[in-house]
């Protein structure tokens, strides 16, 4: 004889599954709500092995298909021809991609590329950037573009130069050379050779107000505040005119 | 096919959702936590989780009296930059690096504070004594390691400022 159907003992044990799926919901919900609710993060790029290797498989090829869309700004040569806008010819290419991958995730504000670096997938950062890292730092003489610009007075010229060759181990400021090449390079942070001076010095004032944030462990935001006014001036104007030297018999960035 | 049976294979497949559903929504961290070696970090993702993000990073006062210091070394700069610190207060000091092998020294007094990218060095400190020290790198990590230096502060305990919780001293509010 089959034993008969408890329709009683089958409608709370379903209640008590109903339930205990509730309180699992609830709990989780409650958990990832919780965790971190201050914590500024500057950026998720993280420079794992893999990460440099996803950064470095570009196809320079297709990057200069695409980078047909950037040229209007950063020139076709990678030299721009307004001076607060990058020069990106010969950049390290993890440097632009940790900043490419910043402007995807909002972490660095610009009204121009916030949009233009969602609009990219994963692989077309790896190729545009590919691209550029491939481009000569030899610039065109006969180009329309803002580099370099006329050397400042000999004053200003010592003290940037003091700070990029020595930096100031007084108030423990590291020299710009040691990270922005040409003596040596951190993963990230990118040549400063052949950059714009108006572009440094924007970034280097906004770095020193926190107006961008997005540098790994506050290193930028730390030293840009250790500078004084007349050293941010004299640094952006010093790079900006090329180290002084003509940058197309300089030695590259690698 | 009766209830039992039913009710055998529901629980099951309950029990056997949980398990992937807790290491997905990472609710057995707390579990899992206690049986790695709380002196390990990933020093990859300083910056982005874990004990040495940037608002954690400073003087956190304790409820014992003492207080804890995070800091983080790396090529070539200590951050925070500047800490602050009360005088005759015990001070546990935190401090890890993302890159690569680092000493700090503090100057004028016998700390020195080896720090190795992967693990938190502890080290437990009082400075008696207020004033400015200077502090170094005393261990050879790159182009720019001679500049690598930074500022402790050490206050009398009545000038040091009240700290909530969350806060975290800096010189700034000096």
């Amino acid at each position: 004889m089959p034993v008969p159907h408890n329709r009683n003992r089958s409608r709370s044990a379903f209640r008590l599954v109903g339930i205990l799926f509730l309180v699992l919901t609830a709990t989780v919900l409650l958990l990832r709500a919780g965790d971190n609710p201050g914590v500024h993060v500057p950026s998720y790029v993280e420079w794992t092995p893999e990460t440099i290797a996803t950064a470095s498989s570009g196809d320079a090829f297709r990057g200069l298909l695409l980078s047909r869309h950037c040229e209007h700004c950063h020139g076709a040569e990678g030299f721009s021809q307004k001076a607060d806008t990058p020069n990106l010819a010969g950049m390290d290419r993890l440097a632009i991609w940790k900043q490419l991958q910043d402007f995807r995730a909002g972490k660095r504000v610009s009204f121009p590329m916030n949009p233009i670096a969602q609009s990219l997938s994963t692989k077309d950062v790896a190729d545009v950037v590919a691209y550029y890292a491939k481009l000569p730092v030899f610039y065109d003489p006969d180009d329309h573009r803002a580099f370099p610009e006329p050397a400042p007075d000999p004053v200003r010229k010592g003290v940037a130069w003091r700070l990029i060759n020595f930096g100031d181990g007084e108030r423990g400021i590291p020299p710009c050379q040691a990270c922005h090449g040409p003596v040596a390079y951190r993963p990230g942070a990118p040549a400063l050779l052949t950059q714009n001076g108006p572009y440094l010095l924007e970034q280097l004032e906004a770095f020193a107000n926190d107006k961008r944030a997005n540098d790994i462990n506050e290193a930028m935001r730390t030293i840009a505040q250790l500078l004084t006014d007349d050293e941010r001036h004299a640094l952006a104007e010093y790079y900006g005119a090329g180290l002084g030297m003509n940058p197309g018999s300089a030695v590259a960035p690698r | 096919m009766n209830w039992r049976k039913i009710r055998t294979f529901l629980i099951t497949l309950f029990v056997l959702l949980l398990i992937p559903a807790t290491r997905f929504y990472q609710i057995d961290e707390p579990i899992l936590r206690m049986f790695r070696n709380p002196r390990r970090v990933d020093p990859f993702s300083l910056h982005v989780e874990g004990e040495f993000v940037e608002s954690n990073l400073g003087t956190e006062q304790n409820s014992d009296g003492s207080v804890t210091v995070r800091m983080i070394a790396q090529q070539y700069l200590f951050i925070p930059h500047c800490i602050l610190v009360p005088a005759g207060v015990p001070v546990h000091l935190r401090i890890t690096s993302p890159d690569a092998v680092h000493s700090l020294a503090f100057l004028g007094t016998d700390y020195n504070v080896k720090v190795t990218p992967g693990a938190i060095s502890v080290a437990e400190m009082q400075l008696p004594r207020a004033g400015e020290y200077k502090t170094a790198c005393r261990e050879f990590c790159g182009a720019g390691h001679y500049a690598m230096r930074s500022v402790v502060k050490v206050v009398p305990q009545e000038q040091f400022p009240v700290l909530q919780p969350g806060e975290r001293g800096a010189c700034a509010a000096q």
